[in-house]
């Protein structure tokens, strides 16, 4: 098991960094699995978080200008390993001016991301810092877990508002009450209400085009389909959303699930919250 | 007793020292004398000592002077012993920034009768604050390191220190400074195995070129408190002055220190000896120790007129790891009084903390679960600072029977006192 890379791009450097610190929101521990073209990850802990999951994934080649893994073995061309995403985050935001960054899966005592950093100092000589991360090494036998959640067929697909609007009246509707009830429909109106009659309504989102043989084609376009949700875990989806992303789509699934699905630039990431049981 | 004055940007800088000595302890001493105004700390379980000393220049004025009780018979003299709580004073100098703004000028003065400071703040449109903060009695504490004995010492910019610290946790207890005379390294120590919820291991190189100094007798690692350096760092940068690092061997005191025209800040700080633990030492060295420490009334030189300047102020020691039954550690250093190598006791650390050991136990029993050796801070005994002469005769040295020939050292030696 072998894991070699290295960033030589400040704007590469700043972005990954960046997909690191909203991961760090999203949860304390995660799964970082690399494979030969991609970067995932992976929340997945369900009981921990509550039911909620999340998969990110970017492509290594718009990050990495060297790259080189080793699977545990031929057949298993991955490498998934458990980490404190804080860590990671912190020490990726070390690195802000740094020259290169160089990354490694080593085991010194114990198996350690090392991250070694090549610092322009003001006084204009370089300087070389070294983290070790602690990780532990996710056995094959647990990959069935990791896998990408299959999305679901949701009944109704909407473009979300921009997310500062929506995190910030959020924000304000959780001291009300712990359920927020999200509802959409096909005509692009979007309702966020609590059950003492507190409701914020988006008009003229949009909805994506569907597919011809999803469920959504005979559906009335005025009709809601609707969730009820822990407020929190959509209220920590949106704390880790700094920038608008490129595309923001919400897949309702009535009554079960929803379904987040963001773009920014390159890497996506995939949100699931369950609804309240 | 004390009166003293200083303008706004002054005030920011003599708050700044507050601060930093506020990382060290919940306690301050306020020491007046004609070197200065002395600001004080050290924490509970000794292992580490602040001294700020500004001088009579730094402030727009002072006047300093002792108070002379007569008695029936003799007249003492004694100084300001203030000793404050931070709680008390840190909340007056808070935001800095805008003290150095909005104050015009500040006073500071004691008041003879009751244990009173008061500081009062000139502030623009007119505004005077004025806060009275009581003390308590209780006589100074210091440290005598000669830290220009030491063998290794590197002087840095605050800025190149400032990125190293950045590197670390908050809730990095330690790290550890390791030399060679090619570079230096500022690393994280941590002797557990590194588990998934572990703090991350970092470390940085800064080559010999960025110290304004360099001088390294020997390869050595010193590991020490982190909470402390980012004290001192901070002070240091509101100062602009260069940092000077003077240090040994593990288990032997480390300097960090700013030495500035208007004021010098000494930061002594113990580090861990690296060597496992040995059966404890016998109990009643400690208790001992601390029952003649505090027969000890030293003679200090703060009235010049004993004209003895040679003397050190008090003998308190630094006292290194030694092993069990042996008093004198294993070097001297024969310019420092014999009185400072004293046997140590060995302050057990449990469980990773700093924490206050009492001074009778020093027992095995405590280790915590999983670790494999013990780690000792080396423990630094201080002498009480008193302006009595008189008792000084009355208690010679010789009850700290360690000390055989101390009282000639005492006479010659050079040994610097902050």
């Amino acid at each position: 098991m072998k894991f070699r890379a290295k960033i030589m791009d400040a704007a590469c450097l700043n972005h990954f960094t960046w997909v690191s610190a909203m991961i760090a929101k999203l949860a304390k521990t995660c799964t970082l699995r690399i494979s030969p073209q991609k970067l995932n990850f992976i929340l997945s802990d369900k009981v921990a978080n509550g039911g909620v999951s999340t998969w990110c994934e970017l492509e290594q080649e718009n990050f990495f200008s060297e790259f080189q893994m080793e699977g545990v073995s031929a057949e298993n061309k991955a490498i998934s390993l458990e980490l404190m995403s804080e860590n990671l985050s912190r020490v990726l935001k070390t690195a802000w001016n740094a020259r290169a960054l160089k990354s490694k899966l080593t085991n010194k005592h114990s198996p350690c991301l090392t991250v070694s950093i090549e610092l322009l100092s003001v006084s204009s000589s370089s300087r070389i810092v070294t983290h070790d991360i602690p990780v532990k090494v996710i056995p094959r036998k647990l990959w069935k877990d990791l896998q990408e959640p299959t999305v679901p067929v949701s009944d109704v697909s909407i473009y979300l508002p921009v997310l500062k609007t929506m995190k910030s009246i959020v924000e304000k509707m959780k001291n009300i009450s712990n359920h927020l009830i999200i509802e959409a429909n096909l005509s692009g109106e979007l309702n966020l209400k609590i059950e003492t009659e507190l409701a914020t309504h988006f008009k003229d989102l949009g909805n994506p085009p569907s597919a011809p043989e999803d469920a959504s084609q005979d559906r009335d376009p005025e009709q809601m389909a609707e969730v009820h949700v822990d407020i929190q875990k959509l209220l920590q989806f949106l704390a880790g959303q700094q920038v608008n992303p490129t595309k923001a789509v919400c897949n309702i699934v009535s009554n079960k699930t929803v379904h987040l699905d963001l773009l920014h630039e390159d890497v996506s990431l995939q949100y699931f919250i369950p609804a309240f049981s | 007793m004390l009166k003293c004055g200083m303008s706004g940007s002054q005030v920011k800088v003599f708050g700044k020292a507050i601060q930093a000595l506020s990382r060290i302890s919940d306690e301050l001493w306020l020491d007046p004398s004609e070197k200065g105004l002395a600001l004080r700390s050290v924490n509970s379980c000794r292992s580490a000592y602040g001294c700020v000393l500004f001088s009579p220049v730094f402030f727009q004025h002072y006047q300093w002077s002792t108070s002379v009780k007569v008695n029936e018979n003799d007249s003492t003299t004694s100084n300001l012993n203030c000793k404050l709580g931070m709680k008390s004073i840190l909340p007056i100098f808070r935001c800095l920034n805008s003290l150095e703004r909005n104050v015009e000028k500040c006073k500071i003065f004691t008041s003879s009768d009751l244990c009173k400071v008061v500081i009062q703040f000139f502030c623009r449109h007119g505004i005077r604050r004025t806060h009275n903060v009581c003390f308590q009695e209780s006589q100074p504490l210091q440290v005598i390191f000669e830290k220009n004995m030491c063998s290794n010492m590197l002087i840095i910019q605050p800025r190149v220190l400032a990125e190293a610290v950045v590197l670390f946790t908050s809730s990095q207890e330690e790290v550890t400074l390791a030399v060679t005379p090619l570079s230096v390294c500022l690393k994280s120590s941590s002797d557990e195995p590194m588990d998934l919820t572990s703090s991350v291991y970092s470390e940085m190189f800064v080559g010999p070129d960025e110290f304004d100094f360099f001088q390294i007798g020997a390869d050595t690692e010193i590991t020490f408190c982190f909470k402390e350096l980012k004290g001192m760092l901070t002070f240091s940068e509101a100062t602009h002055a260069p940092i000077a690092i003077h240090f040994d061997f593990p288990g032997k005191p480390m300097a960090l220190s700013i030495d500035d025209m208007l004021l010098e800040a000494n930061f002594i700080l113990a580090t861990l000896a690296d060597e496992p633990s040995r059966a404890s030492s016998p109990p009643s060295l400690c208790l001992s120790q601390k029952q003649k420490r505090s027969d000890l009334m030293c003679s200090t030189n703060n009235n010049s007129k004993t004209g003895k300047n040679a003397t050190s102020k008090a003998p308190g020691c630094i006292l290194r790891k030694a092993a069990p039954k042996r008093l004198y550690p294993n070097e001297t250093q024969t310019d420092i009084p014999a009185l400072e190598n004293c046997g140590s006791p060995i302050m057990k650390r449990v469980n990773e903390d700093i924490s206050e050991v009492p001074e009778s136990s020093v027992s095995d029993t405590e280790e915590g679960p999983g670790s494999s050796y013990l780690r000792q801070f080396s423990c630094m005994f201080f002498g009480a600072v008193s302006s009595d002469q008189r008792q000084h005769f009355n208690y010679p040295f010789d009850s700290l029977a360690t000390a055989s020939d101390s009282e000639e050292d005492m006479n010659n030696g050079s040994s610097s006192t902050f």
